[in-house]
This record gives C-alpha cells, structure tokens and sequence, in this order.
C-alpha cells in the first residue's frame, strides 16, 4: 500500500503560532521554516473566516439566544495532497498532509491528537503555547506515522 | 444526488472582483425572525440593505479564502497543484480555475461529492457560449455587465435543477 503516505503534521496553537512541524515522507515542496510559520498563520485566519461564510440554514439556537458553534476547515482537498484539520476543544489544530488516496485520516489526526495528550501535556517541562521539543512524543509519533 | 442541496455560486474574474453570485435559498424561517429582531434593534440600515451588504461582504470573504488557499496549495504540492474543494462540518466549498483566471467557485451540502466536472461544464457550455460569445457582452466586465443575461441564469438554473433534483 505505499500510496497511502502522511506527508507531514503541523500542529497550530489557539493563536495561529505553529509549534510543532514535522515531515514524514518526502512529497512535498521543500519549505524553509520561514513559510511554514506564514502557512500556519494563512491557515489559522481562513479557519476562522470559513466558519463566518457558513451558507447553510442554521440549526436551532442554543438556549440564551446563541449561535450553534461552527467547525471551521475539517479537510481541504489539492490535487497533490488532501488536509486535514482537527481542532481540539481547547483551539489546538492539528493539520495533517496527507496523499488524497490515503483513507480514515481523522483517525489517524486523532491518533496524534491522543499522543500530543500523552507525550506533550502530560510532560512537567513543557511550556503551554511554546514550540513542541519533545523526544518521546518525536519517536511515538515516528513510529505511528512513518511506513517501514 | 438526490436530498443535496446547493447554496451559492460566484464567479470572480482575473481582477478580483465577483461578476456573478447567485444563491438557492432554502427554506430559512429562523435567521429571518432574527433579522426581523435586528432591525427593530437598530433601525438606521434597513434589512434588505444590510443582506445585501452581508451578501457582497461574503464575496469578498470567499474570494479571500480562495486566493489565500490556492497559494497555500501551490506552496506544499509544487506549481502545477490545483486547490479542489474544502468541507466543514457545515458545507463545502468546490473550486474551478480556467486558464484565463476565472474562478468558478460552488458552495454546496457536504454530502456532495467531486463538482470540478460540473463547474467546468459551466463554464464552457454556459459561460462561454452565453456570455463570452455574447456580441452585447463587453470582453471584461467589471461590476458584473454583461454576465448575467437571460440566457446564461436560465442555463445555469436549468443546469444545476438537473443535477440536483432525483430523476424521476
């Protein structure tokens, strides 16, 4: 199955800032990390501004008058690559590049998702909203992601 | 695809601006009562202009995303990638670029699948037959001029009901 590959995962923190960025397998345009943060940044504010040109009728309000909460960006599809995005409760998002072949890739975001809860939070010296240095939670990741 | 339902489509020429939106409202009676209690709230802007002005801001929104992800896209997959689609957990955006620039851009249901063929058979059996080849029609159109005609929204409209509506 060597067509199903993860290119890449880039995690954003609740303030557009990217903090972690890692490439898997080779695929993708060679970026410096210069343009990976502006990408990270790009993404973050069309997130926000796909989830205010929603056209869809809306749902029942919520009690108190508020607006049914919208997702965003769920998957993005190129002809070279499909994105995904996952955005966790607390505004983390987790952008995984994958081949447009490749299937259940909100498992697979969510997969690195437990693994950030695993390796990243539950790590006493990680400072919240700062870039992701790691070792273990490089190599679960690694090991999860990387086709022997 | 049948129970699926479009919402919008704009077309935006190499200028950047939107010649052409036209939107499928559905049934909608709840954001109606609340712009009803909007404009009760604050009676200066009267509601139709303000769903206009709601309508050409969305415009602008989208041609915004568009321009900002079709560039993201040609920056991870390489100069010949093209930007397709984009689902929320709300709708899905579909994108069709011609050579000469002009966007194509669909906002439908999520359960939609691939409309990349269907914008481009706007674009060519409609667009260019009705309006390109229009001896009324100006070459560029700023504002929208020319775009649409008669014969153009009633392809389209005719176009997108076949698609749309189950065969029965």
């Amino acid at each position: 199955m060597a067509w199903w590959v993860v290119f890449a995962l880039l995690i954003i923190n609740k303030a557009g800032g990217l903090i972690y960025n890692r490439t898997f397998a080779p695929g993708l345009q060679k970026l410096d990390s210069n343009d990976y943060l502006i990408l990270a940044g790009t993404f973050h504010g069309i997130h926000a501004i796909s989830r205010s040109i929603n056209p869809a009728p809306l749902a029942e309000r919520l009690p108190g008058n508020r607006k049914p909460p919208t997702t965003g960006i769920e998957s993005l599809e190129s002809s070279h690559f499909r994105l995904t995005c996952f955005q966790a409760p607390t505004g983390v998002k987790f952008l995984l590049v994958t081949s447009p072949e490749q299937p259940n890739t909100d498992v697979v975001v969510r997969r690195c998702y437990e693994l950030y809860g695993d390796f990243v939070m539950k790590n006493p010296f990680y400072s919240m909203e700062m870039p992701i240095r790691v070792e273990k939670f490089d190599r679960a990741l690694g090991g999860y992601l990387v086709r022997p | 695809m049948a129970g699926a339902s479009v919402y919008s489509f704009y077309i935006f020429d190499r200028h950047t601006e939107c010649i052409y939106t036209k939107r499928w409202t559905g049934p909608q009676s709840i954001p109606q009562k609340s712009t009803a209690t909007n404009a009760l709230s604050n009676g200066a802007v009267p509601v139709s202009v303000k769903r206009a002005m709601k309508a050409e801001d969305d415009a602008k929104l989208i041609f915004g995303t568009i321009f900002s992800l079709r560039r993201m896209a040609r920056q991870l997959g390489g100069k010949d990638d093209q930007f397709l689609s984009y689902r929320t957990g709300e709708y899905k955006l579909h994108y069709f670029e011609t050579p000469t620039e002009l966007k194509l851009v669909m906002l439908t249901d999520t359960r939609v699948g691939n409309m990349r063929t269907v914008l481009y058979q706007i674009w060519a059996t409609l667009y260019v037959e009705y309006v390109v080849k229009s001896p009324l029609a100006p070459t560029e159109h700023p504002r929208g001029v020319g775009v649409a005609n008669e014969l153009f929204e009633g392809g389209l409209e005719k176009f997108i009901d076949s698609i749309f509506t189950p065969a029965q």
